[in-house]
């Protein structure tokens, strides 16, 4: 690392980003305020904030490089290990969904399909990869990595993916292998993941060059496991009738405690997040202004529609209150003890909603129907996520004949829009709809 | 023993049973033959079992594999009700997914067994943590079909060794120009490890590596294969009409599983774990491109293959994601590749035979 790279990063850290960022607000103050949408409760007051810490986190990248060690990070991955060593982070998915949320998944899979890629093959990676060749980003630029960090706790897809980076950049890629739960964890399971973990260290302080503090590393795990039960909570206001906020403003607010765990910025976010919840629940305020009918989500989002289907949900009085997606950054979190910490890593890392079996969803979503007082099933049937979306169909019928709420699936992608047909969703939407306007 | 020798898959189960034999239905990739061997079990590998998909469209949708699809299509149409068990190894997240929702919800008729493989690079911990996986699954066999008979593991290791040995055999004479045998009659003879017992295969596959030894002319272009499966037995019949000749694979389901060093002698499970962490690179195990490319140029160059046939199943992300890497590298090594994406038991027709033709000319 350089000391040239480190004091201008420090700069933009202390003078250049809050010298820009209030440029922007001056520029902004200057714009008209969107008009307000009446079937909408106030917005939440911390979103400013939410889009100054990420704003900052992919501004200050920028500088990383030579400064502090950057390592690409898939969502699922133990990055308090990283954090240990200083490594800067970024999360491809995150920028997936913020590629998709700006709508341009399909020209960044174009991108990667002119080097080969498949269309067939996951949005998120083939938007990264898009990325990479072309350069292409709505962050302005991102760091080149000095490693790859890749768990396959949430798919094998990122596995196939990083492999191509790494092979790419000839950089190292380090997997931490998490065997999927068929039934329940055992500790061969967990001695393995435990040991892949130790094997680790040697590798991230050859690439850091710094030696591993495991004060250190048990103080960072203090702070993402605050921020993931700090998001916990968050998301539990939302069994308040009429809920604080809504899923597709919750899929926008987890950002922080993908991207950002282990730091005192995720924690301290969430802690004003949670304030504000819980403020809007003592007063009453809903998330939408009539909340008739409330509705649980399952996959991930469908970044690119994300508001026009609050809108069009909201418009009809029906809320987003749970979603199987925004939970799994909290649903594991107490495994984690800083007494044990290999194991609890382990644990709280492998028994996550996607390396689990069907089972465990199926009655990790009864659950959450009982909790958040859920009317009916919206299932996100994503054609880039096999591992979320194969048994979608068996879940769907299941939870519906179980208990008895109306559900339906809607056929789409999480970033790239050619293969969403807005026909068919609001056909299917419509007779869900009738449906649950009936029950 | 030509191929049409060889009995059929239901010929053979029938007479299995017959005899009082018990069947395990194995669905892909990688897994521990020897211990279903040892247990007196006959492994039936699940590939690409020729069922039209009706029943299993209810249950996945349509960017699943064939693989996946028409294997879960030969369970709901009844095609393992008389199995003793069903093993799903972890190859993907597609069968990962296939395996709980039979074993959950699909009312499988016998127990789903779980083998996960650690993924590559392999971590100095995989080995132990396959043992233990291994140890688990003779166990889990032992309650469902009975313990294994004394010294019946050492016994079925040693079919292991004399099966590697004989495909490697087949794979080098074939390499080497040395045996009569086209894609099809190859690929159908050395299928036959699928669901015959080694006790039955052996001689017929000893049989065939005699007779079909003979020096082989060289006559059109030198292939290899890459990708999933040998096939769809149209493209291999297409490929020896077109004079095309398949010198070596890279195939998941053959070479990257039969041509594996095989287990040698003092405590059994360690053996085989040595053995499945030293297989061929393959994409579902987690190999880097590096590895994987470095392979395939040295079957390019063993085997003399000019060029290399990519025959992927659609929807397959572990090797569509390798792909492009693969071929990139192949071509800077002066070796052109040719993408055919099937789905199983489809034809591949007319189109992939005028592309297959223009690729074999540009190649001589």
């Amino acid at each position: 690392m350089s000391l040239s790279a480190k004091a201008r990063m420090q700069f933009m850290k202390d003078l250049g980003f809050p010298a820009m960022l209030a440029l922007a607000k001056k520029t902004r103050g200057k714009r008209r305020p969107r008009q307000a949408n009446p079937d909408f409760g106030p917005p939440l007051k911390c979103a400013g904030r939410l889009k100054e810490i990420m704003t900052r986190h992919y501004y200050l990248s920028r500088f990383a490089p030579g400064a502090r060690p950057v390592a690409w990070v898939t969502s699922g991955a133990p990055v308090e290990l990283l954090r240990a060593f200083d490594f800067y982070t970024m999360y491809p998915e995150n920028h997936g969904a913020l590629c998709g949320a700006q709508k341009m998944g399909p020209e960044l899979c174009e991108a990667a399909e002119q080097e080969g890629y498949s269309p067939d093959l996951c949005s998120y990676a083939r938007v990264d990869l898009g990325h990479f060749f072309s350069g292409k980003t709505p962050a302005g630029k991102l760091p080149k990595p000095d490693l790859l960090f890749c768990s396959n706790n949430i798919c094998q897809t990122v596995v196939y993916w990083y492999k191509v980076l790494a092979h790419r950049l000839n950089i190292p890629l380090v997997l931490f292998d998490t065997p999927f739960n068929y039934g329940e964890i055992n500790d061969t399971d967990i001695a393995y993941m435990k040991e892949q973990l130790l094997e680790m260290i040697p590798v991230l302080e050859k690439v850091s060059g710094k030696a591993f503090d495991l004060e250190r590393l048990l103080k960072l795990a203090e702070l993402s496991k605050s921020a993931s039960q700090l998001w916990g909570q968050c998301l539990e206001t939302m069994r308040a009738r009429p809920a604080p906020m809504t899923i597709f403003d919750a899929f926008i607010h987890l950002a922080p405690v993908v991207s950002l765990r282990g730091l005192p910025v995720a924690r301290d976010y969430y802690e004003i997040l949670l304030a504000e919840l819980t403020q809007r629940v003592a007063q009453g305020i809903g998330a939408i202004t009539n909340e008739k009918k409330r509705l649980m989500w399952d996959n991930i989002a469908v970044w690119y529609k994300v508001r026009d289907f609050s809108e069009l949900f909201a418009a009809r009085g029906m809320n987003f209150v749970a979603a199987t997606y925004t939970n799994a950054w909290a649903e594991t979190i107490q495994h984690l003890d800083m007494s044990h910490p290999w194991e609890s890593l382990a644990k709280t890392y492998s028994l996550v909603i996607l390396n689990n079996n069907l089972e465990h969803r199926l009655k990790l979503m009864e659950k959450m129907v009982g909790e958040y007082a859920v009317d009916g099933l919206v299932v996100h049937s994503a054609r880039s996520c096999k591992p979320y979306s194969l048994g979608q169909y068996d879940l769907k019928r299941l939870l519906s004949q179980r208990l008895g709420i109306p559900a339906v699936v809607i056929e789409a992608d999480i970033t790239d829009y050619r293969f969403f047909s807005e026909e068919q969703a609001l056909t299917r939407l419509e007779a869900f709809f009738e449906a649950l306007e009936a029950a | 023993m030509s191929p049409s020798q060889l009995p059929t898959r239901s010929e053979y189960l029938k007479t299995w049973r017959g005899g009082g034999g018990k069947v395990c239905a194995v669905f892909p990739a990688q897994y521990p033959k020897e211990l279903l061997w040892a247990h007196e079990v006959l492994p039936m590998e699940v590939w690409d079992p020729p069922q039209e998909p009706a029943r299993a469209t209810g249950h996945l949708q349509p960017y699943i594999c064939s693989v996946v699809r028409q294997g879960l299509e030969l369970l709901l149409a009844g095609g393992m009700d008389e199995v003793g068990a069903i093993l799903f190894p972890h190859t993907c997240d597609s069968l990962q997914n296939l395996a709980s929702l039979v074993a959950d919800y699909l009312e499988p008729p016998a127990p789903s067994l779980f083998f996960y493989n650690p993924k590559a690079p392999f971590a100095a911990a995989a080995q132990s943590f396959y043992v233990a996986r291994l140890q688990a699954l003779d166990e889990e066999l032992s309650l469902i079909f009975g313990p294994a008979p004394e010294g019946a593991l050492e016994e079925a290791l040693e079919w292991s060794r004399r099966l590697a040995g004989l495909y490697a055999r087949a794979y080098a004479r074939r390499a080497a120009g040395e045996l009569k045998a086209g894609a099809a009659e190859f690929y159908a003879v050395l299928r036959g490890g699928e669901y015959l017992h080694p006790r039955d295969y052996v001689p017929l596959l000893e049989a065939w590596l005699e007779r079909a030894s003979a020096t082989e002319q060289g006559r059109g272009a030198a292939l290899l294969m890459s990708g999933v499966l040998p096939g769809p037995p149209d493209l291999l019949e297409t490929l020896d009409d077109l004079g095309l000749r398949v010198m070596h694979d890279d195939l998941i389901s053959m070479s990257r599983r039969l041509l594996y060093p095989p287990p040698e002698a003092g405590d059994p499970y360690e053996a085989l774990a040595r053995s499945f962490l030293a297989m061929p690179p393959c994409s579902t195990r987690g190999s880097s491109l590096a590895e994987r490319l470095a392979w395939l140029k040295k079957l390019a160059r063993e085997s003399g293959a000019q060029g290399v046939v990519f025959s992927v199943v659609k929807f397959c992300e572990p090797e569509l994601f390798d792909l492009p890497e693969l071929r990139r590298g192949l071509k800077q090594a002066g070796l052109p590749s040719l993408v055919l994406e099937v789905d199983v038991n489809q034809e591949v027709g007319g189109q992939a035979a005028t592309r297959l033709e223009a690729f074999g000319e540009m190649l001589s």
